[in-house]
């Protein structure tokens, strides 16, 4: 009976991330990983012996402690690049913030041209290193 | 003798961030021009109130962010934009008027001067006794020497701009420890410079202000510091 349930959870899971990606929730990228998701479900849901026979090899007692250690295991990996990759987006959002805001103050300084940059000011004793190194 | 008529040359320039503050940035911008004659790059992070409009009026540059990026991402855009504008040298400092345009000779001598990368302006005498106990947990955890850490007043030459520009940097959320561990670890050069500062006469620190913050402030800066510890580059 539990592995029905389970089972049922994977195919339900499979269905609400086909619909997601239809209505474009959901980037197809992300969707690969959760369908995957889903179909371990449904193969461990009712062929819940393929658990058991892994936890005897590997000398666990119980296969239910395997499945859940491993599920478990997996998920914790999944949040941590998930914080990663947030990381790296906000740094991409704060530097595109920043030359939105370089830029705006460029433009505003060729429109007015309130204040000479000091290059030439100072008769360009070194090239300004513009966009060296930068993104 | 003032050395300011031989810095006109030298290609520096003042940064500084803000965030609502219409009462006091007029008046530091004024007095910055005036004492010495660098341009200012106000960088406004987002403010609701007129600092803007302000900030131009009493002749600063100014570089508006389209989103609030706190207090760093404020200052990394008017660093970041120096470097890009071939500015040698860059001093930054609070808009709220607590730092002195009165030190700022004091302040640029050493890294002019070519004895220091980085100067700061340290006044040791403000703070509460848990600021002080503060201080001491971070550079524990830091293992930097600095005196006063949290301070805003500061010179960069180049090469502390370049890096400070950097992605690296980006992620930062406070310009103290991590910035100054960035700085240390590259093998720079830091130093020391002793000024009073004035008592904030409006607004609140933006690090201090609420109990919450100062957990979460404390907490960040002692895992960053002591997660970059050991970095040699």
């Amino acid at each position: 009976m539990f592995s029905l349930v389970s089972g049922v959870i994977g195919i339900i899971a499979a269905l609400t991330i086909i619909f997601l990606i239809r209505r474009d929730h959901l980037h197809v990228r992300y969707g690969l990983w959760w369908i995957g998701v889903a179909i371990a479900f449904v193969i461990l849901g009712f062929f819940p012996q393929i658990i058991d026979r892994l936890a005897a090899s590997l000398g666990v007692a119980y296969g239910p402690v395997l499945a859940l250690t491993l599920g478990l295991t997996v998920f914790v990996i999944k949040v941590l690049t998930l914080d990663i990759a947030r990381s790296r987006n906000e740094t991409r959002i704060i530097r595109l913030v920043q030359r939105i805001a370089m830029l705006e103050a460029e433009m505003q300084r060729l429109a007015a041209s309130i204040e000479p940059p000091p290059a030439e000011e100072a008769g360009a004793k070194e090239p300004a290193p513009r966009e060296a190194g930068e993104d | 003798m003032s050395p300011w008529k031989d810095w006109r040359e030298r290609r520096c320039i003042v940064v500084i961030p803000a965030h609502n503050e219409q009462r006091d940035i007029a008046s530091v911008v004024r007095e910055v021009r005036r004492v010495s004659g660098f341009p200012v790059l106000v960088v406004d992070d987002c403010s609701t109130d007129r600092t803007i409009a302000l900030a131009r009026e009493a002749g600063a540059h100014v570089l508006p962010l389209s989103q609030q990026l706190g207090a760093w991402g404020a200052l990394q855009t008017g660093i970041r934009h120096a470097w890009r504008a071939g500015y040698r040298y860059a001093l930054t400092m609070d808009a709220d008027g607590q730092h002195e345009p009165v030190w700022m000779e004091r302040l640029f001598g050493p890294v002019l001067e070519g004895k220091a990368d980085v100067s700061i302006g340290c006044c040791v005498r403000r703070g509460s006794k848990l600021r002080k106990l503060a201080w001491i947990l971070l550079k524990a955890a830091s293992g930097l020497k600095m005196e006063d850490i949290t301070s805003g007043f500061r010179v960069y030459n180049r090469r502390a701009m370049e890096l400070l520009s950097g992605h690296e940097a980006t992620l930062l959320e406070f310009q103290d420890v991590g910035v100054l561990v960035l700085l240390r670890n590259a093998g720079l050069h830091l130093v020391d410079v002793d000024v009073t500062m004035l008592p904030r006469t409006s607004g609140s620190s933006r690090v201090f202000h609420s109990w919450l913050v100062v957990v979460y402030y404390m907490a960040y800066t002692l895992l960053l510091g002591f997660s970059k510890r050991r970095v040699r580059r």
